[in-house]
């Protein structure tokens, strides 16, 4: 078997239960893996969360937005179940958070986000969130933070066959279907699912007299995807990879209560990413390419838009205390819209320093420069840095703290969408200051986990649409300052053959517009539309032997429907409880068969006004691995 | 919350006692009986149309009165607030009619505002109703082809007067857009087939149609006159009806442009019109005409931003001017004086777009 020792690579193992990665210093990278650059490396000062595989099982082929909604202290903005999920991140809007699959930024460059929904659970292997403002670290978009989503394969593991399928309320049926092969220098991983639900959930119409109970209509999703990873050791010091995914999402657009529209949506997306990596004793090359193609359509009108990047960096551990990664990202991004037609070209330069004084002290400096359309953006410094002031046996008291610059350059639609589109617009920009605590207790099995982060930020030229005359245009008008606070708890205990786990966050998020739009606008002082103050989640989990039960629950406070905060959504919270049972009945046949009860107390609910959501559901999992 | 609530029904039960004191033989008054109503149309991405209440007295604005009467959102764009004995029917264009007492704005019934036969909605993008023979009559522009035409438009027939469902749909020319009713007939403003069309009350079918210059916009009587008020892109028209033929007798056209429908009668023949010259500058301006001369008084009465709806108070003689605020939140009341002087403010709900006087 190949070892390679890397320095400071942190190797992110699968099934461990949700951390908080911490950016760590020596590690070795067996290249049983495909190698992925590690996300923590050069985020000193910021936090990093991954959710673990469990939490992806329990939702596998349902969408990431629930995943994150359910298990996570975002908030995402949910248009009905399976309809538009956007994320707002510390308090920002539906743009301000980059999402990248296997290090390709996938928001929509016409629109500027992503739709978390159509995103399912099963189409990578790990989900890790970035918490603020990281623009130095990932380019455009990243003022509250960033998601990732990678795929994780493995060398060495001979023949594996994955049969998953999921069985609900409202006529879900997920299947999927996985085979892979691997030997010592080469995997390959082939991946097929189908994701289906009626979505024809019972609801009260509150848009009708005496508010009558009817069954949702217009509301059927059917998504069909494969996946396919390759991967080859070319010698001891090269590495290539690539990773293929196809999804195609065909949905009737839940109405608002009340309404009869009948939208029809449908949104296919290709993505393609090829890594070559060379290493040597203290450096890895890393070369990457990939095409990223995207299609939305709504009620037949048809919006293509088409990315092709080109990247290099070489990440250098220049000696035990300082560590550098140095490059350059080409994108040529290409629009085909029904209303319009654009290119352009992006480049982006960017170095990260990590400078490690101490055992106990660290520092990232990190910086950045895009130019887009032959316009710079925002230069984007940023600088962390974390100290253990206290470590014994059983306890560790750290504290971080960053500073950083982001933004987000204006999307193809706010500068080319026709009528209204504003060629002169510029980017958005925030900057932002952090500062956090984290102690840790660990002894006889048991460990605790405490972690405070207080943010404030600053955001500028923030763009809104607005009507002028017969359309709507996108100006910089807006100016928010969001602060918040973001704790995370983990409790874990083993007693004998018993394992008893809790998660929990809870965030308290303030965004506060500073400046009127007109005279007669009165929303100086208010909370942002639909950014709630607080959000709460907890998850406790419980293990013996072969069985596992777990209860999931989070709370999400008002939520305003206007800048005028005149009227709220009103808080809900949701219970979910869930039990599996891991099975050998035939040799070399493993079975898990889970059964999961959602919003157990049948609240009625809404994240978004007016968008419907269903009552207690439930969902029988059965996961066959051969 | 619950508490509330509690309190909220003692309260309504001691008035409710108290109400049934045989010494007092008057109604009480209902809450929105008085004052002033604003229509806000809603946000279309939201659906969070509703009405608000100003009082002239004490100054007081109570928004999202249906809501807070009812304990549940309009859900919907107010598309137009049609009066009947005491009844009113707030018009939703995303597919339903909501019906209130016009005193207490309790909740009497609705009519659509249901996905329950996909293929065949009971309302599509209804624009306006009328109460003529005991029915309700509803304008609906019917569905968009692909095109965005729509060339199956109706009107939609309610046989109880407190909604239910839709008991026929009597196809008009396209995008019908309110009603006048007289004689024994509805007229029917049809904007994008620039066509009057005639349905007898009763026969429920149209049965001729009146070719109109310009985009019709909504009748207007003035002077015991019937008049037509239409647009065109460089003036507007207004054109006398013949009220036993219908026939169109005579037209008075005004040079002004960049006009919008929203337009509110003043006193001898004037009125008050919102223009607005859209890109680059986005100037609205409200501009004072005279209809019986046909005449420009002044182009430029009062000028702003985001002006939305108009209306003029025969109490006061003010007009009362609606800005959208880009409908980012709620909006604003502009009260103007007879010399274009803004007198104070009003804040309203989500695209305030129409008034009504209550005095």
């Amino acid at each position: 078997m190949l070892f390679l020792s890397l320095l400071c690579a942190t190797s992110i193992s699968i099934g461990v239960e949700t951390s908080l990665l911490s950016p760590q210093d020596t590690v070795e990278l067996k290249l049983v893996e495909v190698y992925s650059a590690p996300l923590e490396k050069y985020s000193f000062g910021q936090t990093l969360q991954s959710l673990n595989s469990r939490d992806l099982e329990d939702f596998q082929g349902q969408a990431l937005a629930e995943l994150l909604q359910q298990r996570t202290g975002l908030f995402l903005r949910q248009y009905g179940p399976g309809m538009l999920a956007s994320l707002t991140m510390r308090g920002t809007s539906a743009g301000h958070n980059a999402v990248f699959w296997n290090g390709l930024p996938i928001n929509s460059p016409s629109l500027g986000q992503a739709d978390f929904s159509i995103l399912p659970v099963g189409g990578f292997d790990e989900a890790t969130i970035h918490y603020g403002s990281s623009g130095a670290l990932y380019g455009s978009d990243a003022i509250g933070g960033a998601i990732h989503l990678n795929n994780k394969n493995t060398f060495n593991k001979g023949h594996q066959t994955k049969i998953l399928s999921t069985l609900g309320s409202f006529g879900r049926w997920n299947q999927q279907v996985e085979y892979a092969y691997s030997n010592k220098n080469f995997s390959t991983r082939s991946r097929f699912y189908r994701n289906f639900s009626k979505n024809n959930f019972k609801f009260n119409n509150l848009a009708r007299a005496g508010s009558p109970e009817e069954r949702q209509k217009n509301a059927e999703i059917e998504q069909i995807g494969a996946m396919q990873d390759l991967a080859w050791n070319l010698s001891e010091q090269q590495q290539l990879s690539t990773s293929i995914w196809w999804n195609h999402t065909d949905r009737q657009i839940q109405p608002v209560m009340g309404s009869n529209d009948k939208d029809h949506q449908v949104d296919r997306n290709f993505r393609a990413v090829v890594d070559y990596n060379r290493f040597s004793s203290s450096t890895v090359w890393n070369i990457k390419t990939g095409v990223i193609l995207d299609e939305l359509n709504f009620n037949g009108g048809s919006n293509k838009t088409s990315q092709y990047l080109l990247s290099t960096d070489v990440d250098w551990n220049i000696s035990s205390k300082v560590k550098s990664k140095s490059g350059i990202r080409f994108n040529h991004v290409r629009g085909n819209l029904s209303s319009y037609e654009a290119t352009e070209d992006r480049i982006e330069l960017y170095q990260s320093i990590n400078y490690l004084p101490a055992s106990n002290i660290a520092f990232s400096l990190n910086l950045r420069q895009m130019i887009y359309d032959g316009d710079l953006a925002p230069f984007t410094p940023s600088i962390g840095s974390e100290w253990t002031f206290f470590k014994n046996d059983n306890n560790s008291l750290s504290t971080h703290a960053s500073a950083s610059r982001s933004f987000k350059i204006p999307t193809l639609n706010d500068r080319f969408w026709v009528p209204g589109g504003n060629p002169d617009i510029e980017s958005e920009e925030s900057i932002s200051a952090e500062l956090g605590f984290k102690q840790e207790y660990t002894s006889n099995g048991f460990r605790l986990s405490n972690q405070i982060n207080l943010y404030s930020m600053w955001v500028d030229n923030w763009i809104i649409w607005l009507p002028r005359g017969g359309f709507w245009s996108p100006e910089n008008i807006r100016e928010v300052r969001n602060q918040g606070l973001e704790y995370f708890a983990t409790v874990t205990k083993s007693f004998d053959q018993i394992q008893a786990e809790f998660n929990g966050s809870y965030n308290y998020t303030l965004a506060t517009i500073l400046n009127t739009l007109s005279e007669n606008d009165r929303s100086q002082g208010n909370q942002l539309p639909y950014t709630p103050k607080h959000k709460a989640q907890g998850n406790l989990r419980l293990s013996y032997k072969s069985n596992s039960a777990f209860v999931n629950g989070h709370w999400i406070g008002e939520r305003f429907i206007n800048t005028d905060n005149m009227s709220a959504v009103a808080p809900y919270g949701l219970l979910d409880v869930g039990f599996s049972k891991k099975l050998e009945f035939i040799p070399k046949v493993n079975a898990v068969i889970g059964f999961q009860v959602n919003n157990i107390t049948n609240n009625d609910y809404q994240v978004l006004r007016l968008r419907a959501m269903p009552g207690r559901n439930y969902l029988i999992n059965i996961n066959l691995t051969l | 919350m619950k508490n509330f609530r509690l309190l909220g029904y003692l309260f309504a039960l001691s008035l409710f006692i108290y109400s049934c004191d045989s010494s007092r033989d008057e109604r009480p008054l209902g809450e929105y009986e008085k004052g002033l109503l604003i229509i806000n149309e809603g946000n279309f991405s939201s659906r969070d149309g509703d009405i608000s209440h100003y009082n002239f007295n004490t100054g007081d604005v109570q928004q999202n009165i249906f809501e807070k009467v009812n304990n549940r959102p309009f859900a919907g764009l107010v598309q137009d607030v049609v009066e009947f004995e005491d009844y009113y029917y707030l018009v939703s264009n995303t597919g339903k009619v909501e019906i209130v007492n016009k005193n207490t704005f309790q909740s009497l019934g609705s009519v659509g505002g249901n996905t329950v036969d996909d293929n065949d909605p009971e309302l599509n993008i209804p624009r306006s109703a009328i109460v003529a023979d005991n029915k309700i009559y509803i304008a609906d522009w019917g569905p968009y082809d692909a095109t965005f035409a729509n060339p199956k438009s109706y009107v939609a027939i309610v046989n109880n007067l407190s909604g239910g469902d839709v008991f026929k749909k009597s196809r008009t020319s396209s995008r019908p857009e309110n009603f006048h009713k007289i004689n024994n007939d509805l007229l029917i403003v049809c904007s994008a087939a620039r066509k009057i069309d005639v349905m007898r009350i009763g026969i429920d079918t149209v049965n001729r149609s009146i070719d109109v210059e310009g985009t019709p916009v909504r009748f207007i009587e003035h002077d015991n006159k019937l008049l037509l008020f239409s647009r065109s892109s460089s003036g507007i028209f207004f054109h006398e009806i013949n009220k036993t033929d219908y026939s169109i007798t005579n037209s008075t056209e005004i040079n002004i442009s960049n006009t919008t429908s929203k337009l509110t009668l003043g006193e001898n023949g004037e009125a008050y019109i919102i223009t607005s010259t859209g890109w680059p500058d986005y100037n609205d301006a409200v501009s004072k005409i005279s209809i019986t001369s046909g005449q420009v008084l002044d182009a430029s009465f009062y000028e702003g931003n985001g002006f939305y709806g108009i209306g003029f108070d025969n109490f006061d003689k003010n007009i009362y001017l609606s800005e959208n605020n880009g409908f980012q939140g709620s909006g604003t009341a502009i009260v103007i004086n007879q010399s274009g002087a803004e007198v104070k403010t009003i804040p309203t709900g989500v695209g305030p777009s129409g008034f009504i006087f209550r005095r």
